[in-house]
């Protein structure tokens, strides 16, 4: 499956994951739809420049919220092992991150609004660098709780020779 | 551990607060050096000197605009003063067993402490009234993100108790000789093995720079403000000096383009040579371990020192415009210094010649440098993405130029054409110059990364620093069968990047430069 010597993550994140990355492209788009509209409907002069950006955002904010969120879910993998903790996202860019459990520093859960309403977490991982933290989306709370709690464990047991 | 993870813990080893956090502690605090108060009121003072001059001595009939700055200068001065007076009443500081402690204010009162251990640098400037008066400010940094200048700063106290605070914090091993030393400089920079000096040939390599004019200009107002206040007219003298109607607008243009130059070129001459006085990158001994010191100045000089231990690798950057003149900057990658910072320089702008030997000496690998290493090039593809980039930027810049030309209106149609005749070859050109800078290598316990077009940076960073991996692929790449390898780490910049390596051998590249992190995770074959 992959070309480049690198095997694929062991989990999936949740199908709910879809719907929630679906409400916050909606939301993203509808926002900034709203923004422009504004002066759309206020100053008439501007209408032939504001226009054709409020049809492109439309159609792409449309765009957006219908692939990109199935696409995702194919692409998101995550995997903690005794070692490490890695994962793939993104979606027409992938990237691979690994960080090494002796190199974590903070393990933390976060919960957005439309998170909170499907269940959903996101499992974060920061090391000392300030580039190299690992986000995991779209997991089922119970599962990034409990992940955090081992990785927190793990990660105290491990010596780390820090930074 | 990682229970209190260092680089988090770094938050927690600057405390501001409204108690001491060594209250216990039976150290007296002690004051600024009050001599700082006269010495900045003498510089105020000094500074309407001209002023002062040629309103009693020539006796020059003050106008509004000359009287204008003169009254700013001297309100700035007084402010200035009454300042620093009310610094020395309010400041106190002490350095007890764990603690480095700082107090100021009178009502509301505020505590700054640093715990020792994460002191990383002590810097001792000295600004040409301070050396007179025999003052140094101190500045103490402890790796802090964000905070500018450094995490504790005693403006200032007097060069005895500098030398004593950086001995104190910084352990070191050798004699403190503060007194004893005569000269310009400072301090003890003579002891510990010399790792560069200062040639003046590099001064070619300071003063061709777009930041002349911005000298020039600041001069030349300033010398035409000096000119005026003395009653005289620079503004007629120059229009004097030639037939500037007979020589037209082209010649006029030029011929202050590069009087104004060769002024600037003059102005950064003269700043590269009282910053640059007497540099020397010194390898000095501490208690545990080693510290790089350089130390330079003329009037002002400046000595910073950075603890070894914290040292993950060195970059060298070649900026775009002066490759051909083989221009190079020197830093070096440590934790706890801001790369955005000055501390992390180590040389002054100088030949890449000279910035590859010291990199060789401060990483201990003369003869088997990394930035020796072969880098070779990366697969033609990476330039084919290059170019298709270039072109559809171009392409896209050139349709919104048309786009805007004809919605908005008094634009010539012509001009959208125009933007894609100067754009296209620019980016295609840049394109090149990104391919060829592109590069990695694995060379010892080094991993080699290059890349960059406005300026060429080439990091040599530890393989133990590594931190972390990220690869990085778009369909488009993958397509090109490309990848981006980026490694992580707690220093320097935190992430260093090698574009569109061969996607085959990226992954195997990345496992080598992280020691093996990605074993786990690779395909069984």
């Amino acid at each position: 499956m992959s070309q480049n010597g690198l095997r694929v993550p062991a989990n999936r994140v949740e199908r709910r994951a879809i719907l929630h990355w679906t409400l916050a492209a909606l939301a993203t788009a509808t926002v900034l739809a709203g923004v422009l509209a504004v002066p759309y409907w206020l100053w008439e002069s501007a209408r032939p420049v504001i226009g054709p950006v409020l049809v492109a955002v439309g159609a792409v904010g449309v765009l957006n919220a219908a692939m990109v969120p199935s696409w995702r879910y194919i692409v998101h993998r995550w995997e903690t092992t005794a070692e490490a903790v890695y994962a793939r996202t993104g979606w027409y860019v992938r990237e691979w991150r690994v960080a090494p459990i002796s190199r974590i520093q903070t393990v933390d859960t976060s919960r957005g609004p439309f998170e909170q309403m499907l269940g959903l977490a996101t499992l974060t991982v920061t090391t000392a660098s300030s580039s190299g933290a690992i986000k995991i989306p779209g997991l089922d709370v119970e599962t990034a709780i409990r992940e955090a709690e081992r990785l927190t464990e793990v990660t105290q047991l491990t010596p780390g020779d820090q930074t | 551990m990682s229970a209190s993870p260092p680089e988090a813990g770094v938050q927690d080893a600057i405390v501001d607060g409204a108690e001491p956090p060594d209250a216990t502690a039976d150290v007296p605090w002690l004051r600024l050096d009050a001599k700082m108060i006269w010495v900045d009121a003498v510089r105020a003072l000094l500074s309407m000197a001209p002023a002062a001059i040629a309103i009693v001595v020539v006796g020059v009939e003050p106008t509004s605009g000359t009287i204008l700055p003169v009254a700013v200068l001297a309100v700035v001065g007084v402010v200035g003063a009454a300042n620093d007076a009310m610094r020395w009443v309010k400041t106190r500081y002490r350095v007890t067993d764990e603690y480095v402690e700082r107090r100021t204010g009178l009502l509301v009162r505020k505590y700054r402490s640093i715990r020792r251990d994460r002191i990383r640098s002590v810097d001792a400037q000295g600004k040409f009234r301070h050396r007179l008066a025999r003052l140094r400010k101190v500045t103490v940094g402890a790796g802090q993100h964000g905070v500018s200048g450094g995490a504790l700063t005693l403006d200032a106290v007097s060069r005895t108790a500098a030398e004593q605070l950086r001995h104190e914090l910084l352990n070191h091993a050798e004699p403190a000789v503060a007194g004893t030393v005569a000269g310009r400089t400072s301090s003890t920079a003579g002891a510990g093995h010399v790792l560069a000096r200062l040639r003046w040939s590099w001064i070619a390599y300071n003063i061709v720079n777009v930041w002349a004019y911005v000298m020039a200009a600041g001069l030349l107002w300033g010398a035409y403000w000096l000119a005026v206040l003395f009653g005289l007219d620079p503004a007629g003298w120059v229009t004097g000096l030639a037939d500037w109607e007979e020589l037209g607008w082209g010649w006029t243009i030029a011929v202050g383009l590069v009087v104004v130059g060769v002024i600037g070129v003059a102005g950064l001459a003269a700043n590269f040579v009282s910053e640059s006085w007497n540099f020397r990158l010194v390898r000095v001994p501490t208690e545990n371990g080693t510290a790089l010191r350089t130390v330079q100045g003329l009037l002002r000089t400046r000595e910073v020192n950075r603890d070894e231990n914290r040292l993950r690798g060195v970059q060298i950057s070649e900026p775009l415009l002066w490759r051909w003149m083989r221009m190079a900057d020197t830093t070096v990658i440590t934790t706890g210094l801001s790369i955005f910072s000055t501390s992390s320089t180590i040389l002054p702008r100088g030949p890449l010649g000279v910035a590859r030997r010291v990199a060789a000496a401060v990483l201990d690998r003369e003869g088997d440098s990394p930035f020796d290493a072969a880098l070779p090039r990366h697969p033609v593809a990476a330039l084919r993405r290059r170019l298709l980039w270039a072109t559809l930027i171009a392409a896209g810049a050139t349709g919104l130029v048309a786009w805007l030309a004809r919605t908005i209106g008094p634009v010539p149609e012509s001009l959208w054409w125009l933007a894609a005749a100067v754009l296209l070859p620019v980016l295609l050109t840049l394109a090149v110059v990104s391919y060829r800078a592109l590069g990695h290598a694995v060379s010892g316990e080094y991993v080699v990364t290059r890349s960059g077009v406005s300026a060429r940076a080439t990091a040599a960073l530890r393989r133990s620093a590594v931190s972390g991996v990220v690869l990085r692929q778009s369909l488009l790449q993958r397509r090109l069968g490309l990848m981006t390898v980026t490694v992580t780490t707690a220093a320097g910049y935190g992430r260093y990047a090698v574009p569109d390596a061969d996607a085959h051998s990226a992954v195997q590249f990345a496992n080598e430069a992280a020691q093996g992190m990605l074993d786990p995770f690779l395909e069984a074959r």
